[in-house]
């Protein structure tokens, strides 16, 4: 079936099974990388993308969820003037271990910052809870986003 | 004391930087692990799905197996795959690839495995309580007198449990084996903490089929905690063998209901105290421990794991007569391996509990208590070995300091009598030996490797992989700090067993005070030796010189001499050493503890880069929270959990306040930090629930099932 949506402010199509995991069609299909998978059920947040702007778990969504839709990766993200600041107070804080979440997280603050942006520790906390990390706790990830929303004000 | 940015920061965050199912080989293969569902038994058959052409599928099976099926551990029993007799649930039956993912995972699901099945012991207790469940060798060290208790002294005596735990890192176990008939070697793609044990594994498998054996580590290892140390030589031995039967490149990525159903955790332990303490000195006289721990089907490593926490039960404590008995015990579960801590969470876990216990008995405030029997310098641990600091005491008094133990307590016990929720304040201290237990080091004797080229650019070659905990960057510091030179021009190179030299595994604590200690060393006498102060002015006018090459061997210091047999001696040159506080909120309608706030006082010796440092204690203090919380594995009548939903790991949302100091940075010595912020929250967060409620709970997790149970019951 052909499937036609935006990716990266692109416009794409592709001929694809309709229920394949939108998480697959972006790793196999567009060799876009950055979403990982790890649960495989949702919890994590490690595959999480944006789809019209806000994010999501592309584990478990199908490829037809897309169609006609906007999908912007951690690819996409990261090379936007908000993408790039926030990149940076990761950086400092050397809030990165493992880095296996962390596209799924840059993801997520992206969306914070870029649509709310107060610095408010709660408020990250909660936007931020559909993302699992194992090797940081947590506390550098909100050090960045603080720092990012500072900035980004 | 720098914090230099990590390299990796960047291209981890825009999703360039490769983990290993990030490759791909033309021609290539996946594949998958088919595992037994039962725990014990005999296989009677195996049903492949009908509609599949078969001769699509590489398939292999123990008889395949050129070299031994036997993986390659300190205590050589488990098989790659099932010879014979089904030992556990999630024991390898066969490896199968194809070049179809999603085909491949069906077809394995579709296969249907008939067994005999035979009794089988699944349970933590069922496997712990059953004295006949004991195999293999006990470990025991005897620090006794012939002094007889006083009549007087108080007598406590206690069991205390402790659950898997799952090492729950991001990244699932994933290998890429790609065999080259031409050159007759085997290179292998994994995302593992040893490279050297998976390559020992790959060769005991292919026996003499390939020349060479070659690992590699990928870009990014998505965390790993123990859990990458011994289960990929098993999972990289069948992929291998797939790839050498196929001829073409195989890739096998655990999905997270495999990863977390089969790979080794953390041992369930078993831990019974019995102590005598003198109510008028308020001092622990006495002490008898049984040491417990259930290995899963067959030892592996857990003999290590035991070693460990024997020598680390005893807590923080000078008990003049004391006896500790350790022992493995049978069960039809997966092999339980490393996880950060390695014997000794579960040992902290028993012991601070415990003391808590006694305290409560002998009327003291559980912190006095601890200040009058941790030990001094010129007291001893159970091995003999002499305490020559009392940084312990420091870390103690210091948390008691920062959280305002005292006023806190009294605070709360005055709140509690007027609320129905209940506010709790916990202490616990740890320890944590740096390196290889006893003469490890000294057998491992690791070697590093250090080039310099003509434009002065360092390459540092060591098999110590950077699974997150960011080592490549603190390896790389601490060689450019000592000899002055730029960041920019001293590299850690990616671990390749054809490139670089053995340098021992990614465990134990061991990387920055073994190996990053031993670069040091190599930066200082290259300097001597060459005599320069800036080395690019110096290769510069010395090109003849370069590149030049490197090595040197770890050499153990002659007075640490310990007797792995009778367990007396010097069991770790160096221990890192810990205390902390934790407040908790009990809600008694839901039974939930809510963590408040959590201090936290380290002394791991120097710090290399003081956020990396500070981003380990984090996490593995969270970790920690976690292994006494909410982290439930295993429960009886529904079997292990199946992934992140029913496991529960912290998220954003539960963690306390964070205060976490680090002292006596101003030594020269770096120690080990890796793992001791995973030895002392769990037993905290226990003994500030008894604060809340006046109740003991002896069982871990803090689940909200249990502590309600235990509420009843006090009713």
């Amino acid at each position: 079936m052909k499937i036609s949506f935006t990716l990266n402010k692109e416009k794409v199509t592709i001929d694809v099974d309709p229920m394949k995991r939108l998480l697959d069609v972006l790793r196999e299909d567009f060799n876009l990388l950055g979403a990982k998978e790890s649960c495989g059920e949702g919890e994590c947040g490690a595959c999480t993308v944006l789809l019209n702007g806000k994010p999501v778990t592309s584990c478990i969504l199908n490829a037809i969820h897309a169609e006609g839709k906007e999908v912007e990766t951690v690819e996409g993200i990261s090379k936007t003037k908000l993408g790039k600041l926030i990149m940076d107070c990761f950086d400092e804080t050397n809030a990165v271990q493992c880095g296996f979440c962390f596209p799924g997280f840059f993801v997520s603050s992206y969306y914070y910052v870029k649509t709310d942006g107060e610095k408010d520790l709660m408020k990250i906390k909660r936007a931020l809870s559909g993302n699992i990390c194992r090797c940081t706790g947590y506390e550098k990830i909100f050090d960045s986003v603080m720092l990012a929303c500072e900035r980004a004000k | 004391m720098k914090c230099v940015k990590k390299f990796d920061a960047k291209p981890k965050l825009d999703g360039s930087w490769k983990f290993v199912d990030d490759y791909t080989y033309d021609n290539m293969l996946y594949g998958q692990l088919l595992y037994s569902k039962c725990h014990h038994g005999y296989i009677k058959k195996i049903t492949f799905p009908s509609n599949y052409d078969l001769s699509e599928f590489t398939m292999v099976s123990p008889q395949d197996i050129p070299g031994e099926n036997i993986v390659p551990e300190p205590v050589c029993d488990q098989p790659y795959m099932v010879d014979d007799e089904v030992m556990h649930y999630g024991q390898v039956i066969m490896g199968i690839a194809h070049s179809n993912r999603r085909l491949l995972r069906k077809f394995v699901n579709e296969t249907i495995i008939e067994y005999d099945e035979l009794p089988a012991i699944t349970g933590i207790k069922e496997c712990l309580e059953n004295e006949e469940n004991h195999f293999g060798e006990e470990t025991t060290v005897d620090h006794t007198t012939a002094e007889e208790p006083d009549s007087n002294w108080i007598y406590n005596h206690n069991v205390y449990y402790t659950p898997h735990q799952e090492q729950a890192y991001l990244e699932t176990q994933g290998v890429i084996s790609v065999y080259d008939p031409k050159e007759s070697t085997m290179f292998v793609l994994i995302t593992a903490q040893c490279p050297f044990f998976v390559k020992t594994g790959v060769e005991a498998i292919l026996g003499d089929t390939v020349k060479e054996v070659i690992i590699e580590s990928p870009q990014g290892i998505g965390g790993a905690f123990g859990g990458k140390e011994d289960f990929p030589s098993l999972l990289a031995g069948i992929s291998s063998l797939l790839s050498y039967k196929s001829g073409r490149p195989v890739k096998m990525v655990l999905e997270r209901s495999d990863d977390i159903q089969i790979t080794t955790k953390r041992h369930p332990a078993r831990i019974e105290l019995e102590t005598w303490t003198d109510p008028e000195t308020k001092k622990i006289k006495r002490c008898r421990i049984d040491y417990r721990i259930d290995t899963g089907a067959y030892q592996t490593l857990s003999p290590v794991v035991l070693s460990r926490g024997v020598l680390h039960s005893i807590g923080g404590y000078y008990v003049p007569d004391t006896f500790i008995r350790g022992r493995m015990f049978r069960s039809n579960t997966p092999s339980n391996g490393a996880f950060r801590g390695f014997g000794a969470p579960q040992a902290f876990a028993a012991m601070e509990a415990h003391i808590d216990r006694i305290a409560a008995d002998i009327n003291v405030d559980p912190y006095e208590f601890r200040k009058t029997n941790l030990f001094r310098i010129g007291d001893e641990f159970p091995t003999t070995q002499k305490i020559v600091d009392e940084n312990l005491s420091d870390c103690l008094e210091r948390v008691i300091l920062n959280s305002d133990y005292q006023k806190k307590n009294q605070e709360f016990a005055v709140w509690n009598k007027t609320h129905k929720d209940k506010k709790g304040i916990g202490i616990a201290v740890a320890y944590h030996g740096g390196g290889y237990t006893g003469n490890g080091e000294k057998i491992l004797k690791s070697k590093i490797k250090v080039t310099i080229d003509k434009d002065a650019m360092v390459k540092i070659f060591v098999a110590n992989t950077d699974m997150g905990q960011g080592a490549h960057t603190t390896l790389a510091q601490m060689f450019y700090e000592a000899i002055g030179h730029p960041r920019e021009k001293c590299w850690v190179q990616l671990p390749n067993t054809s490139k670089t030299p053995n340098s021992g595994p990614t465990v134990a604590s061991r990387t920055i005070y073994i190996i990053g200690n031993l670069l040091r060393k190599l930066a200082f006498q290259l300097k001597d030796e060459l005599g320069f102060d800036n080395l690019e002015e110096y290769v510069k006018t010395h090109q003849g010189k370069f590149p030049s090459v490197s090595y040197k061997t770890f050499t153990p210091d002659p007075s640490v001499v310990f007797d792995a047999d009778t367990n007396v001696g010097i069991a770790y040159k160096d221990y890192s050493w810990a205390a902390c506080v934790n407040e908790i909120y009990f809600n008694v309608d839901t039974c939930k503890i809510e963590l408040k706030k959590s201090w936290n006082v380290l002394d791991a010796g120097k710090l290399v880069n003081e956020k990396i440092a500070m981003g380990q204690a984090q996490g593995g203090i969270l970790q920690g929270l976690g292994y006494g919380l909410s982290e439930f594995f295993y429960k009886p009548g529904y079997g292990r959990m199946h992934g992140f939903t029913d496991y529960v790991l912290p998220t954003t949302l539960d963690l306390p306040e964070m205060n976490i100091e680090f002292i006596h940075t101003d030594s020269d010595l770096a120690k080990g930090l890796g793992e001791i912020p995973m030895n002392f929250p769990a037993p905290s967060l226990r003994n500030a629930f008894h604060n809340a409620t006046g109740i003991f709970i002896d069982e871990y997790p803090l689940i909200p099932e249990r502590l309600f149970k235990a509420m009843e019951a006090q009713k």
